[in-house]
């Protein structure tokens, strides 16, 4: 969200990325019925999870959903700093 | 036996109508055997682009409710060889028809056509679902804009569903001096959120409208750089290898650009 304001705000960039960015986005929903809204709260819990077994750089987690042709995927970009989980041997 | 293709884009104004009739044309003057169709029941114009308003007697409605035989309310085109026009009833709605009557009309009409093009109205209501009933392929028109981009993406999808195989994109209405400058989305920006195959790209051209006002498709104007696009579009249709040629502000279509900012 804030990343998208900083774009429109910013006047360097054209608008043909802006429209570009906006549609890319708009589609996403429009395909999925999936919103910006849900996409965050899905980001939240699944830091949460992962936050179990890794120490997680939170403010770097970046979550899309991607398409092309007929498939689909979610692409999370999830910068790890460190892990939770002691090796058995260690134990 | 032919093919039927329909003419669709979800958004309107984006040049379904136009296309279609050039299209047709430049088909016809190709040597096929055409017969344009318009879909748009109680709003109809395909007529008036092709210049044969004064000469309809029967529409699609008058086949349907056996007022008229389906050979006699073909239009012919006087100017081209074997371009026929079947107009739509001004006097019904949309819900008037069934897909199931316009996939019969379709069937018989490409028994003795090569290409039966139907031009669909906007939305994805019943009308649109009506002239994508009987079509084998589909061509898509949008222009580089986002709502004309999204909506061509809904209806693809929904063309999908009906099982329709290949789609082809038509860009419409592409300013070369607007891309350069950044300020307009390049055929590329729209093939790679639309994924779908790109048959042709149509620039902004002052003559589409002069040639709409004279009800003379601008395929026929040697000298107008949309009408000629279109050609190549008529071309790919038929199997040709033609390139979709680079649209560059002073370059091939540079001349245009200048005359519309000089006058």
């Amino acid at each position: 969200m804030f990343k998208r304001l900083m774009q429109l705000l910013n006047r360097e960039q054209r608008s043909k990325s802006v429209a570009k960015s906006r549609l890319q986005l708009i589609l996403v929903q429009d395909r999925t019925g999936i919103d910006e809204e849900i996409m965050e709260s899905l980001q939240t819990e699944l830091t949460e999870v992962l936050s179990k077994y890794f120490i997680l750089e939170r403010e770097q987690v970046e979550m899309e959903l991607e398409r092309e042709q007929d498939s689909m995927a979610l692409v999370a970009n999830i910068p790890v700093l460190g892990t939770k989980v002691r090796h058995p041997a260690q134990a | 036996m032919g093919k039927v293709i329909v003419v669709t884009s979800g958004k309107g104004g984006v040049g379904k109508s136009t296309s279609t009739a050039n299209l047709g044309t430049a088909l016809a003057v190709s040597g096929k055997k055409v017969v344009v169709v318009d879909a748009d029941v109680g709003l109809r114009n395909l007529d008036v682009i092709m210049g044969l308003e004064s000469r309809v007697v029967y529409t699609s409605m008058d086949v349907l409710e056996g007022v008229c035989e389906l050979e006699q309310a073909l239009v012919k085109d006087r100017r081209t060889k074997d371009l026929y026009l079947l107009a739509a009833s001004q006097r019904n709605n949309k819900s008037d028809i069934q897909p199931e009557q316009m996939k019969k009309l379709c069937l018989e009409l490409k028994e003795t056509h090569d290409y039966v093009l139907v031009d669909s109205p906007a939305g994805i209501e019943q009308g649109f679902q009506n002239a994508a009933a009987g079509a084998d392929e589909a061509l898509i028109v949008t222009t580089p804009e986002v709502a004309a981009v999204r909506d061509a993406d809904r209806i693809i999808g929904l063309l999908q569903n009906m099982t329709i195989k290949n789609l082809h994109l038509i860009i419409n209405r592409l300013a070369p001096e607007m891309v350069k400058a950044g300020d307009m989305m390049e055929p590329t920006d729209v093939i790679e959120i639309l994924s779908v195959n790109l048959i042709g790209v149509i620039p902004e051209d002052r003559e589409i409208l002069i040639s709409t006002n004279r009800g003379m498709p601008s395929t026929y104007n040697h000298k107008s750089d949309a009408g000629q696009a279109y050609k190549r579009v008529a071309q790919r249709l038929e199997g040709e290898d033609v390139p979709i040629p680079e649209f560059k502000a002073g370059g091939l279509f540079g001349n245009w650009f200048g005359k519309l900012f000089n006058s």
